[in-house]
């Protein structure tokens, strides 16, 4: 939509290219081939550092292709059974815990986006405190066990069920990209808030709903805290949480071979440590970035073209 | 709005400064109130339930900065010892070199990192064709998923000074070698530069979906009076993003003693310790490794009280200069 | 094209419809996932248990990130059967520090924790109700009061101020006194035609030839790194580091030096303001000046530091180092051409006796606790003796009998090399079981057969073993079991932050800068003005105190 249904206007434009036009096209074309080369080289060092020789790698000699070619890494992550469940624990948490995410924030959003709402300004006050002010842990751990959530999978969506920062961009974007007109010609059909908000409101704000979806997920996908301080059944346990076990293999040498009463990593123990921690990234964020483009499309322009116009 | 507002933008949605906005059957009441606006409790009621359940229930752990822990009298049955711990930090003979490089780290990373993802958004907003675009959005927020230990262990590989990329060739250009991360003064740049690096792309994702919610007529109508792009860009895109500009950095300003502390942590070496020692690490070290609970509670208390003035102090200035505002 | 019917398709109802369809789907699954919650929550709490009758036992394990679970050890299924109960394993592995502080301060503790300081001296100063106090159970645990009569300095360990005895130790005989052993390259010296240093002077001399000539014979004459070592944390001292060479200067030191706290016949110090430190940092500048020492020395990671000193192929890229092994510091193909050599004089002719670092390697302290609460304290007791059982504890050091050890009779054992040819001894070892991290006494008595790593680690210790002998267990080793107060703790570690933050710094500075001879002055008053007396005065005292 966006492309195909700008070029038309942009034809004229870019036929009568003035000098000011070519220099901002070679301007805009550098910068994107820079930024692209400072975010793709190292995306592409990660892979080939997951399957390199760590030792090449930790000595500056893998660069542009794998050196000392091995898929030891691969092999060790996928030969954990725990990764399995892990991923089966993650898509069950983040699925559920975003679709919870977004029955919580979007209206309310939407209802502290409301002017004539007069108890918006300390409700929001209310929220944002908490961004800043919080108990401490000890009190939440305590909090969870009489709620029961402790070793419960819905510690993993309950708590986190509002995340206030989202709030926050998801009730400015209401706020500044809704037409008022709109609500306007709804309210004198007699249409409520709910009404509005599920009918009128949710359809033109696809781009927000993407990211703060988009948001949601992520973070439910990243979420190893939760699991590391509030759950103790290995079988509950996200993905995270059992790729950080497999990770910090690597600081477990950190130490010293002879510490932490060790004595002796081995060789084996050094390879495993040094490209898994390469490898682990690659399993980890391919899902994740495999849902990209589907949200992707709702940030093109020309999404709400349309409708606005009613 | 402190952006000029000519006649284009004006028709941007969102940039206009005050909407009239609907004061018919506006309640007086209490039970007028909930008369006409219970729809919007109960769209909130989700929202109030779980912060007041989560959020404030707990807090009655703050006090614990107040009082000795002591763990047979549990929580809060220790000594009250009022501002003992916040005195032992004031004192402590680090107290200011962790203020001045906390501010350091968090305030560059906060101006650098506010400003980057919306030069981002404005580029890639710019590139034509539409499955370019997509592919530089992917790649651009790639890194954000690339975890701290390996980012930190990437900065080691390409930053060292014997075989380091970075190094060699910035030699080329006559930039002295140096070793980038065991140099105090390399330490914030390294950190900040990285940080960009790593998290620019996924910023840019709320610019890029503001930018697509501005209406396709008005480049249209910006093409036929022959606007150039930068001429687009600065009336029609700029405009569109500032109300979303506004409410981060808000947001962004209330994080100014947040350094984060995993990276920080794992970039230390004895050589840029006296740049790269923050709160949150010497929190760490104290508090974590050596169970001082009432003391690292109390440092956690200062920075937060610290980061909320910040944070209400610029709503208010953006309430003021901007209109905008969190509350 | 179907991109813009899409866009024109916004303007229907229809597509209100559709979002309001997938509103109420979302609802629904939320609401569903409540209801599922209500079912599914609080049915098993706990790990695996594992197979057994007797009592239900909760363990919390903290062990290596390499180990399998528990429930695929053999020796688990005996240990349970022994003790007649039935455990539930929560297997740690990352992040302990973080989970325990919350599970401590909650009251939240399974019947037992393992691990080696799992539970440290300073949580057992703060949270001590929450643990069980042994000392009258012994009657109970035969092993454990056995190890604890008959292993010097065990019940010292174990025991706290008051008498209380809430964790236990482990004893490895056989293991070497020290972690750190020095190594250098004797085919680069065979090359070049020089002796084995045994001076500061003597070293720096053969360091220089390393890196002006081409020592490892590849033709490229400035590939060598003629000295290196472990990357120095922002907390203190660890193995494998340059504080080795204050047993040139006869300072004993212990775990590789830590916060640098020592003591010399009796009287405890820090040597982070001793000249003797001085003098170390003095040399380290001259050799980091002359471009002796690798020069990511500072800034580099454990990884890196490793994989350097693999050298490519055959070709050996460093000189003089540190390490636990030769194949573990340089690996299985490097590893002939290093030799383990003994302590450097500081100068000719010397008086000081040389020293090296104590590390009580073979005693660990605090490996298992017994929570206070537990309903099943009988069986608790029971699983930990097991533990120290002669039998067990070989097969939770080295593995199962059979694919691990081979019991050759009651009092031999032989360990087997790694039955999957990839791995090497150690790695074999931490895959298989606990290893050093469990509960375990390994008895004077026995005939054991070591496997190559630590029988290796056994002989490159031969050049030391004067230096170790030189040191004396009772006037010169600070007692790694020192019990404190929590408050004089606090102070210990509030101190102990701003010392280190300056301490460090400056050792980066002095050796790669330089100015020593200006700055040591302001240094040490920086340091005295840092509370360092404080602790020391500290430390003294509880020595004191240790020593009865």
């Amino acid at each position: 939509m966006t492309t195909t249904s700008l070029r038309p206007s942009l034809r004229p434009a870019l036929r009568r290219r003035t000098p000011g036009d070519l220099l901002f096209s070679i301007a805009l074309g550098t910068t994107v081939a820079l930024v692209l080369f400072a975010t793709i080289y190292p995306i592409w060092f990660v892979t080939i550092a997951s399957v390199s020789d760590p030792t090449m790698v930790a000595t500056g000699r893998v660069w542009l292709v794998p050196q000392g070619f091995s898929l030891f890494g691969y092999e060790q992550i996928l030969a954990d059974s725990r990764i399995w469940t892990g991923y089966r624990n993650t898509i069950l948490y983040t699925v559920v815990g975003t679709a919870l995410n977004l029955v919580v924030t979007l209206p309310a959003a939407y209802a502290l986006s409301r002017r004539e709402f007069a108890p918006r300004r300390p409700l929001m006050f209310f929220f944002a405190f908490t961004m800043f002010f919080s108990g401490g842990l000890i009190p939440t751990y305590l909090l969870y066990r009489d709620l029961n959530l402790l070793d419960n999978w819905l510690v993993f969506v309950i708590p986190s069920a509002l995340n206030v920062y989202n709030l926050i961009i998801a009730r400015a974007f209401f706020e500044n990209s809704l037409p008022e007109e709109l609500f306007e010609a709804a309210t004198l059909d007699g249409v409520g808030y709910l009404r509005f908000f599920l009918t009128m409101a949710l359809p033109l704000s696809k781009a927000i709903i993407a990211v703060i979806g988009l948001y949601y997920l992520v973070q439910h996908w990243n979420d190893f805290f939760t699991g590391l301080i509030f759950v103790r059944d290995y079988d509950k346990q996200p993905l995270q949480i059992v790729l950080r076990d497999i990770l910090l293999s690597n600081q477990a040498f950190a130490g010293g071979a002879g510490g932490a009463g060790g004595s002796g990593g081995g060789e084996y123990a050094q390879q495993f440590a040094d490209q898994i921690k390469y490898g682990v990234i690659i399993v980890s964020t391919l899902p994740v970035l495999l849902v990209y483009p589907f949200i992707q499309k709702y940030f093109e322009k020309g999404v709400m073209v349309g409708s606005v116009k009613g | 709005m402190a952006v000029s507002v000519d006649e284009t933008a004006a028709r941007v949605p969102g940039t206009t400064p005050v909407r009239p906005a609907m004061r018919t059957r506006r309640g007086r009441t209490v039970s007028g109130h909930l008369r006409t606006k219970w729809q919007l409790w109960l769209m909130l009621a989700p929202a109030i339930v779980v912060t007041a359940v989560f959020a404030y229930v707990p807090m009655y752990g703050i006090q614990l900065a107040f009082r000795e822990f002591d763990f047979a009298a549990g929580l809060t049955g220790g000594e009250w010892v009022g501002l003992k711990y916040f005195t032992q930090f004031f004192e402590s003979p680090l107290f200011w070199t962790l203020i001045r490089n906390t501010v350091a780290i968090s305030l560059t990373t906060l101006v650098v990192g506010f400003v980057a993802p919306i030069l981002l958004a404005l580029t890639v907003n710019q590139i034509v064709g539409r499955r370019r675009k997509r592919f530089t959005q992917t790649a651009t927020y790639l890194p954000h998923f690339i975890s701290i230990v390996v980012v930190v262990g990437m900065l080691q590989v390409f930053l060292s000074p014997t075989s380091g990329v970075v190094p060699n060739f910035l030699s080329l250009f006559g930039v002295a070698e140096r070793n980038y991360l065991g140099d105090p003064d390399s330490f914030v740049p390294v950190y900040v530069i990285s940080e960009v690096w790593q998290h620019c792309g996924w910023n840019s994702i709320i610019y890029l979906a503001a930018l697509s919610s501005i209406d396709t007529h008005l480049y249209e109508a910006a093409r036929v009076d022959g606007a150039s792009r930068p001429q687009i860009i600065r009336h029609i895109d700029l405009p569109a993003l500032v109300p979303t500009m506004v409410v981060l950095f808000i947001l962004n300003m209330g994080g100014v003693l947040n350094a984060g502390f995993e990276k920080i942590f794992l970039m230390q070496n004895p050589l840029n310790l006296q740049a790269s020692e923050v709160i949150s690490t010497y929190v760490y070290k104290i508090g974590i490794l050596q169970s001082q609970f009432s003391y690292s509670t109390a440092i956690g208390l200062f920075n937060t009280v610290i980061n909320f003035t910040f944070l209400v102090l610029t709503n208010q200035l953006a309430k003021k200069f901007a209109n905008t505002s969190l509350w | 094209m179907a991109r813009t019917t899409r866009s024109r398709r916004t303007r229907t109802p229809g597509q209100a419809h559709g979002r309001r369809t997938l509103t109420t789907t979302t609802v629904a699954v939320a609401a569903s996932a409540l209801v599922l919650a209500g079912c599914t929550g609080g049915d098993d709490d706990g790990g695996e248990t594992t197979g057994g009758g007797g009592e239900e036992l909760s363990v919390l394990v903290v062990k290596h990130p390499l180990t399998r679970a528990m429930t695929d050890m053999a020796w688990v299924a005996e240990l349970e059967e022994a003790a007649d109960v039935s455990i539930s394993w929560e297997e740690v592995t990352a992040d302990w520090d973080q989970k325990k502080s919350t599970m401590l301060a909650a009251g939240d503790t399974p019947d037992l924790i393992i691990g080696v300081n799992a539970i440290t001296d300073a949580d057992l100063a703060t949270f001590r109700t929450l643990f069980e106090d042994l000392s009258d159970d012994l009657d109970a645990m035969p092993n454990v009061r056995a190890m604890l009569e008959e292993v010097d300095g065990a019940k010292e360990m174990a025991t706290q101020a008051d008498g209380a005895v809430y964790a236990l130790p482990s004893w490895k005989e056989f293991w070497p006194q020290a972690i750190t052993r020095q190594y250098i390259n004797q085919q680069w010296l065979d090359n070049l035609g020089l002796e084995m240093p045994t001076t500061w002077d003597e070293l720096y001399d053969v360091l220089v030839a390393f890196k002006e000539q081409d020592a490892n014979g590849n033709g490229d004459p400035g590939d060598e790194i003629p000295f290196d070592w472990s990357p120095v944390g922002t907390t203190g001292y660890g193995y494998f580091q340059p504080t080795a060479l204050l047993g040139s200067l006869g300072l004993p030191i212990t775990g590789g030096g830590g916060a640098g706290y020592f003591v010399e016949d009796g009287e405890v110090g820090n040597f982070l303001a001793d000249e003797r430190w001085k003098e170390v940092l003095t040399f380290l500048h001259r050799a980091y000046a002359a471009g002796l020492v690798n020069q990511n020395v500072i800034t580099q990671d454990y990884s890196a530091y490793q994989s350097v000193a693999r050298g490519s192929g055959d070709t050996a890229a460093v000189g003089f180092s540190w390490g636990w092994t030769a194949s573990d510091r340089f690996g299985a193909r490097l590893a002939p051409q290093y030799a383990s050599m003994a302590p450097l004089l500081a100068e000719e002719g010397q008086d000081e006796p040389l020293t090296w670092s104590y590390d009580f390697e073979n005693l660990t302290a605090n490996h298992v606790v017994v929570s206070a609460q537990s309903d099943a304290k009988d069986a608790a007791l029971r699983v930990v003796d097991a533990f120290y059982d002669q039998d067990m504890s070989v097969q939770v050091l080295f593995g199962d009998f059979g694919t691990n050890v081979e019991k050759v009779d009651d009092d031999t054992y032989r360990v087997l090399p790694p039955a999957d040819g990839t791995s090497d001894p150690s790695s074999w070892k931490w895959t298989s079981t606990l290893a050093d991290f469990g509960p375990m006494w390994i008895r004077e008595g026995i005939d054991l057969t070591l496997p190559a790593d630590l029988a290796e680690a056994v002989e490159q210790s031969e050049p030391l073993e004067e230096a170790v002998a030189n040191v004396d267990p009772d006037e010169d080793v600070l007692p790694p079991y020192l019990k404190m107060s929590t408050e004089d703790l606090s102070t210990l570690a509030l101190n102990s932050s701003t010392i280190l933050n300056l301490t460090q710094t400056k050792f980066a500075e002095f050796v790669t800068a330089g100015g020593i001879e200006e700055g040591w002055d302001a240094y040490v008053a920086q340091l005295e003005a840092s509370g360092l007396q404080q602790n020391v005065d500290l430390y003294q005292k509880y020595y004191d105190e240790s020593q009865g």
